[in-house]
């Protein structure tokens, strides 16, 4: 004889009323949204078509039109020089910061004060404190190096010291217990125990900085690829341009992706 | 000649209850010395209070006649560097071959630019080859420290606290986390270097019969408090079960090869 009553799986309670509530709202609002859209009398089918068609004069005919290839080469190193530079002023600061960051190297208060503060650096976003610098260096650059730089450190030094807090605290108490001072402790211990994961994040900050500077090209005038494809697409117009500079980009990202799994692995072994 | 002299030591962590309440006790020079206890017992912290690696509250420990109540900073790391300490969990930096941790246990005696830089002299270099040699680990000096075994890596940790030249040797629970054979390879080196190099040791030990078996005197700690001060000879199961608070039959013990023989 089978039980007749209903076994309910998920009982009613605040929180999964107010989660269905949220995805209900959810759905209503996005389906009036699509009726309401003000289309401009473009076809929503014609509108695909066109996507779809710039998508591939962007991917699929590069082509180059304004400048050389070899100009193309040379600005692209310009971007990836600023993301460089940036990346390695800020991991330089960063280091040193980052040591008296952390919980397990530096006293509480002075890693509650600068863990504030670059927190404060980090919760404006890049494009803004390049923007801040060109007030007193003139929008180029200066101006993205010292923003970008800023940003990097703030992150870095964020990276760095929880990095520093994960090693194994029994390490740091044995060279103590020999007599190790703190300088000692730093380059004997925490720097080779830590030293792979200093290193990736480096690398995923340059990634970051690499971006980066191609938007700063365009929005700070930094120069570089980036200025490149402001210019094709808001002055030429031309899309296989456009489609040139985003394979050139293409390429050096994935050089920079299978060298830095490399180097980590040769690091690792 | 007495090494260590703990006088009234005491250690309350915050406004917690202490620690250690009241320890006194005499080590003479070249004596092996076991401390037993629970868990949570004070065993671990009456050794970091020896080096101070743990600030003691109240008391103070003399050592070579001398107090370390309120040493200097420079004073406090020659007082350091006398004194070798190995761990459970061995605390090696797992990225640097064997040598190089070996040689760390020399930091204290170099400025901080030669060993942020990890220069060492020829003859420390030495030192560390023949020490490495004489704990069976020649072959390993270039491999890194995370491919050896738990036995290899407390053997590295004793070669680092051997560089020292330390008058004592501080172990915490050395053979906790290794298999039976390797737990004896270390417990017979720790016999070795106490003998033969008259290195005073003052190991924390959970097992009762590794402690009767090597050591010449076994202080039971519970609570803060020393509850035993013996040889291996007069501890009988009544006072081990003082030490750890349990009734009669509750242990593990094996005491057939000891009192077989008294």
């Amino acid at each position: 004889m089978q039980s007749t009553t209903k076994i309910i799986l998920r009982p009613w309670n605040a929180a999964t009323l107010i989660l269905r509530t949220t995805i209900i709202s959810l759905i209503v609002i996005t389906g009036y949204a699509f009726t309401t859209f003000n289309t401009r009398g473009v076809d929503f089918w014609a509108g695909v078509d066109m996507l779809g068609s710039n998508f591939q004069a962007l991917l699929l005919s590069p082509q180059l039109k304004n400048i050389t290839f070899v100009t193309m080469v040379h600005n692209l190193f310009i971007t990836i020089g600023l993301g460089f530079l940036t990346t390695i002023f800020g991991a330089a600061i960063a280091l040193g910061f980052a040591l008296l960051a952390a919980q397990n190297l530096a006293p509480r208060w002075l890693t509650v004060i600068i863990k504030g503060l670059t927190a404060f650096i980090r919760a404006v976003p890049t494009v803004l404190w390049v923007l801040i610098f060109a007030v007193s260096a003139g929008l180029g650059s200066v101006a993205a190096v010292l923003g970008m730089t800023f940003h990097s450190a703030g992150y870095l030094i964020k990276a760095y010291a929880e990095s520093f807090e994960e090693i194994d605290h029994g390490t740091i108490e044995a060279l103590k217990a020999s007599g190790a001072n703190w300088w000692q402790i730093v380059f004997q211990a925490v720097l080779p125990s830590s030293a792979t994961a200093l290193l990736s994040w480096t690398f995923l900050r340059f990634e970051i900085n690499f971006s980066t500077a191609i938007a700063m090209g365009a929005a700070a005038g930094a120069g570089g690829i980036g200025y490149d494809m402001f210019m094709a697409s808001g002055y030429y117009l031309n899309l296989h341009e456009m489609g040139a500079f985003t394979y050139a980009v293409l390429a050096f990202a994935i050089v920079l992706e299978a060298g830095a799994t490399r180097y980590k692995a040769s690091l690792s072994k | 000649m007495p090494l260590l002299h703990i006088a009234q030591l005491s250690k309350r962590y915050g406004t917690d209850k202490y620690a250690l309440d009241g320890i006194e006790f005499t080590v003479d020079t070249g004596e092996f010395v076991a401390i037993i206890g629970p868990s949570g017992a004070g065993k671990s912290t009456l050794l970091r209070c020896i080096n101070h690696m743990i600030p003691m509250t109240s008391g103070d420990v003399f050592f070579n006649d001398t107090s370390t109540k309120a040493l200097p900073a420079h004073t406090l790391r020659t007082h350091r560097t006398q004194i070798g300490m190995i761990f459970q969990h061995y605390n090696l930096v797992n990225r640097l071959s064997v040598i190089e941790n070996v040689l760390h246990g020399r930091l204290g005696y170099k400025s901080t630019a030669a060993g942020v830089m990890g220069w060492y002299s020829t003859a420390e270099k030495q030192q560390a080859v023949e020490i490495l040699q004489s704990l069976g680990l020649s072959d390993h000096m270039y491999k890194r420290c995370d491919q050896l075994s738990g036995g290899q890596k407390q053997r590295v940790g004793i070669a680092r606290a051997l560089i020292q030249n330390p008058k004592l040797l501080l172990c915490d629970e050395p053979i906790a986390s290794l298999d039976p054979s390797a737990a004896k390879i270390i417990m017979d080196t720790l016999k070795d270097i106490n003998q033969r190099l008259g290195i005073t040791i003052i190991v924390n030990l959970h097992q009762v019969d590794v402690a009767m078996r090597y050591a010449q005197r076994i202080i039971g700690i519970n609570s803060g408090k020393i509850v035993c001060d013996a040889t291996p000879h007069d501890l009988t199961p009544t006072i081990i079960h003082q030490v750890y608070g349990s009734e009669a039959g509750e242990l593990i013990l094996d005491f057939g090869e000891q009192h077989a023989q008294a």
